[in-house]
C-alpha cells in the first residue's frame, strides 16, 4: 500500500519532501522512512485533525492522513473536514470490523472483539463524504495497485478533501507483515467489480453483493483556505493579510524551511 | 528575541482577564489557534479571532475539544506558535492530546479558565478543581508547566510567558486561571514590542540527513524542525528512541519517558516563579494561587491586624511544585494556610513537602464563589495557636460551610 502510494505521488508529480502523512493507530510502519515523507503517528482517529493544523500552519504541504479509526473514533473529524473543503488527501484503510462481506466473515482484526462475528451495518465512506462536501470519492483494493496509484495522484492534485477507501485486511500487529491473510487480500479483488462513475448512494457494502470499487466522484469547490481568504478579504478589506501560498503569503508557521 | 511590533497592541485597557490573554497570545507571536466556544473561555478566543486576520494569523472554531487540541499539536509541528482555549468539561475533552503533546514533545499553550464542576457544573461562575487535573489529567508519565495568573494583566504576561516557557522546555504550557479572573475587567498595560522578550523555537539548522528528532541539548530538550522541510521525520506517540522510531522496553522507558519528567524537574529552578511577602519572621504562611492569592491578600492583613505575624507565598508556578522552598519553610513556621476553590488539591502538595515539621490548614471552598477574607484570617489564628502537631491536613470549617450544615446533616460529622 505504501509502495502504490509512493508511486501515486510519483505520477501526481509531488515531491516527497513536500507530503506529510499523519495516521492515526492504524499503522506505523517504519518503512515510511526510505520515502522521504514526514510522517506522524498521532492518537486514534484524529490523522484528520491534526493534518488540518499542519495544512493550515503551512498551506504549501501536501497532507495525506492515513486513517483506520476514521470512521469511528475519527468520524466527526472526516465530516467536518469534507464540510470545510480542508485539503486534505484522506487515505481510509477499510478492513471491516463492521462487516461481513460476500456472506463471509472477515473480522479477523478483533477476533476477541467479535467472537461471534459481526451483524453490524457498515458506513458507505464514499457515500458519507460525498454529501458532506469531500470533492474526489473513490475506493479500491489493495490489489487494483494502478488504479489506486491513479485515484492517489488525481486526488493529490485535486483542491480539497478526497477521500480514498481501501479494502485491506491488516496485519497481525504482534507477529509480522506475513501474517496479512493473503487469501483475503485475494477475495476482496475477485469479488469487486469496477464502476467508474457510479453514484456513491449505490456503493454500500453488502452480503449480497459484489463490492463496487471505482473512481465515484470528481467536483470543483472552494476550499477552506479559499473560501477564508474570500470572506474575510470581503469584510475587512485592506485590513486583512490573505492566508496562504496562492496570495504569497505565509501560513501560520512561517516560510518553509 | 523582541517581539514582532505587529503583533502588539501597545496601549493602556480597560478589559476581562479572558480579552488579555487574547492580546498577550498575539503579542506573543501565537499565528494559529484552534477552539471550540465553552464558557467562561470564550472572550479570549472571540479576541484573539477579531484581530488575528489583521496580522496574517488565524482562529478556527473546530468541530470540538479534541480536533482543537490535535490541530494545534499539527500546527506546532509545522512551525506555528499554537494555543487552544478552553474549559470544565472542554478540558476533560483534551486530556489524551495533552499527553500526546508532552509524549512527542510540542511547544504549545492551553488557557483553561477554570470553572465550577464536575461535569457541565457551574459553567458561569468560577472554580479551581482542575489542578490536579492539570498534572495528571493524561495517561502516563509525563510533566508539564502549569501556571496560575491572578489579574487581568498577569493572564496578558503570564500567556506571553506561557509561551516563552513553551518554546524553552518544549512542552504543553498550561494557564490555569479562573472564571474570576477571566472575566475581572482591570487596567492592562500592553507595553511597547521592544519590551517584550520572546523564546524563539529550539530550531535545528544542521544537514537534514543528520538531524535526530529526540536528541537532547545538555538542558535535556531536544531540537525541533518544520514538517515539510526534508527531515524524513518519524514522530511517534509510541515509545520511541531518539530517532523517533517505535520501540517497547523498559530500558527505553527509563531512558526516554524519564527524560520527558528530567527536562522539566532538572530545570524547576528556572522555571518556578513565586511571590513572596513577610516570610523571614513568619509563623503562619499563606500558601496560594489565582483568584484565592487576591482574597487571601484581605485575609493576611486582617490577621496582622491582629498581632500574628503571617507571610504570603504566592504560587505563580503551580507544577513544577516549589517542594524545597516549603520543605525548606516547614522548618521554619508553625503552620501553612492553604485557600483553594476546591475541596483539597493542592493543599496535599504542601502537605508532602512538610515532612511532619508543620501543620497545613486548608480553606475549602466549593465552585461557584470565592473564600470570605474573614475565614481566611481565621484559620490564619487557628494555625497560630495550634501548638501540637496534627498530623493530618486541618481542614478549617468556614462560614459558609456552617450555614448550609447547620442542622448537622454534613456525613463525615
Amino acid at each position: 500500500m505504501i509502495t502504490t502510494f509512493a508511486k501515486g505521488l510519483e505520477k501526481a508529480g509531488v515531491k516527497p519532501n513536500q507530503v506529510c502523512v499523519p495516521s492515526d493507530i492504524l499503522f506505523e510502519p517504519a518503512i515510511v522512512k526510505h520515502f522521504g515523507f514526514d510522517y506522524f503517528h498521532t492518537t486514534r482517529g484524529r490523522a484528520i485533525a491534526f493534518g488540518t493544523g499542519l495544512k493550515l500552519a503551512n498551506p504549501a504541504l501536501k497532507v495525506v492522513p492515513f486513517t483506520g479509526d476514521l470512521m469511528t473514533v475519527g468520524g466527526n473529524h472526516f465530516v467536518h473536514g469534507s464540510r470545510r473543503n480542508m485539503e486534505l488527501t484522506v487515505i481510509c484503510i477499510n478492513n471491516f470490523v463492521y462487516r461481513k462481506i460476500a456472506g463471509k466473515a472477515v473480522s479477523i482484526e478483533t477476533p476477541k472483539f467479535s467472537p461471534y462475528s459481526t451483524f453490524e451495518e457498515p458506513f458507505n465512506i464514499p457515500h458519507l463524504g460525498n454529501s458532506c462536501g469531500a470533492i474526489y470519492t473513490a475506493r479500491w483494493t489493495a490489489l487494483h495497485t494502478e488504479e489506486l496509484a491513479d485515484s492517489i495522484a488525481e486526488a493529490l492534485n485535486k483542491k480539497g478533501l478526497s477521500i480514498i477507501e481501501i479494502l485491506a485486511p491488516g496485519p497481525d500487529y504482534y507477529t509480522s507483515i506475513s501474517n496479512v491473510n493473503a487469501d483475503l487480500v485475494r477475495f476482496y479483488y475477485d469479488n469487486s467489480e469496477i464502476r467508474n462513475d457510479e453514484d456513491p448512494r449505490n456503493v454500500g457494502i453488502t452480503p449480497e453483493n459484489k463490492i463496487i470499487v471505482g473512481k465515484f466522484t470528481s467536483k470543483e469547490r472552494s476550499t477552506f483556505i479559499d473560501s477564508y481568504n474570500a470572506q474575510l478579504g470581503n469584510v475587512l478589506g485592506e485590513k486583512f493579510t490573505p492566508y496562504g501560498i496562492e496570495s504569497g503569503k505565509k501560513g501560520a508557521g512561517g516560510k518553509n524551511g | 528575541m523582541k517581539a514582532d511590533q505587529r503583533d502588539v497592541l501597545t496601549g493602556v485597557y480597560y478589559i476581562d482577564g479572558d480579552v488579555a490573554s487574547g492580546y498577550g497570545a498575539l503579542a506573543a507571536g501565537c499565528k494559529f489557534i484552534a477552539g471550540y466556544p465553552i464558557t467562561p473561555s470564550t472572550e479570549a478566543a472571540e479576541a484573539f479571532a477579531r484581530i488575528a486576520p489583521k496580522g496574517g494569523a488565524m482562529f478556527i472554531q473546530m468541530e470540538d475539544e479534541l480536533a482543537s487540541i490535535s490541530a494545534i499539536v499539527g500546527a506546532a509541528w509545522a512551525g506555528a506558535k499554537t494555543m487552544t482555549i478552553t474549559s470544565g468539561p472542554g478540558y476533560s475533552l483534551m486530556m489524551e492530546t495533552i499527553g500526546y503533546g508532552a509524549m512527542l514533545e510540542t511547544p504549545f499553550v492551553l488557557l483553561n479558565i477554570q470553572r465550577g464542576g464536575p461535569s457541565t457544573g457551574v459553567p458561569t461562575k468560577t472554580g479551581q478543581a482542575d489542578m490536579m487535573q492539570a498534572r495528571w489529567g493524561s495517561h502516563g508519565d509525563y510533566e508539564l508547566i502549569a501556571i496560575a495568573p491572578d489579574s487581568p494583566q498577569e493572564l496578558f504576561d503570564h500567556t506571553i510567558k506561557a509561551f516563552n516557557l513553551a518554546e524553552k522546555y518544549r512542552c504543553p504550557v498550561m494557564i490555569m486561571a479562573d472564571e474570576c479572573v477571566g472575566h475581572m475587567t482591570e487596567k492592562v498595560v500592553i507595553p511597547r514590542a521592544e519590551e517584550i522578550e520572546l523564546e524563539p523555537r529550539r530550531w535545528y539548522t544542521g544537514p537534514p540527513d543528520e538531524y535526530i528528532p529526540f536528541k537532547p541539548d545538555e538542558d535535556l530538550v531536544p531540537k525541533m524542525v518544520k514538517a515539510g522541510s526534508g527531515h524524513k521525520l518519524f514522530i511517534s506517540g509510541r515509545l520511541h528512541d531518539e530517532r523517533g522510531y517505535p520501540v517497547d522496553n523498559e530500558h527505553f522507558e527509563l531512558k526516554y519517558v524519564r527524560r520527558l519528567i528530567d527536562k522539566i524537574m532538572c530545570n524547576k529552578d528556572k522555571i518556578i516563579e513565586l511571590k513572596e511577602e513577610q516570610l523571614d519572621d513568619a509563623d503562619v504562611v499563606v500558601v496560594s494561587y489565582g483568584i484565592s492569592s487576591r482574597v487571601a491578600v484581605r485575609g493576611i492583613e486582617m490577621a496582622r491586624e491582629k498581632g500574628i505575624k503571617v507571610g504570603n507565598l504566592r504560587l505563580i508556578t503551580v507544577w513544577p511544585f516549589p517542594d524545597e522552598r516549603i520543605t525548606e519553610l516547614a522548618k521554619k513556621v508553625k503552620a501553612f494556610v492553604v485557600p483553594e476553590i476546591n475541596y483539597g488539591q493542592v493543599v496535599f502538595d504542601v502537605a508532602r513537602c512538610c515532612h511532619g515539621n508543620a501543620n497545613v490548614v486548608l480553606v475549602p471552598h466549593g465552585g461557584a464563589g470565592v473564600h470570605m477574607p474573614d475565614d481566611i484570617c481565621d484559620a490564619i489564628l487557628l494555625g497560630a495557636k495550634e501548638e501540637r502537631k496534627i498530623e493530618k491536613v486541618i481542614e478549617f470549617k468556614t462560614q459558609l460551610e456552617k450555614l448550609v450544615f447547620k442542622g448537622g446533616s454534613k456525613l463525615k460529622e
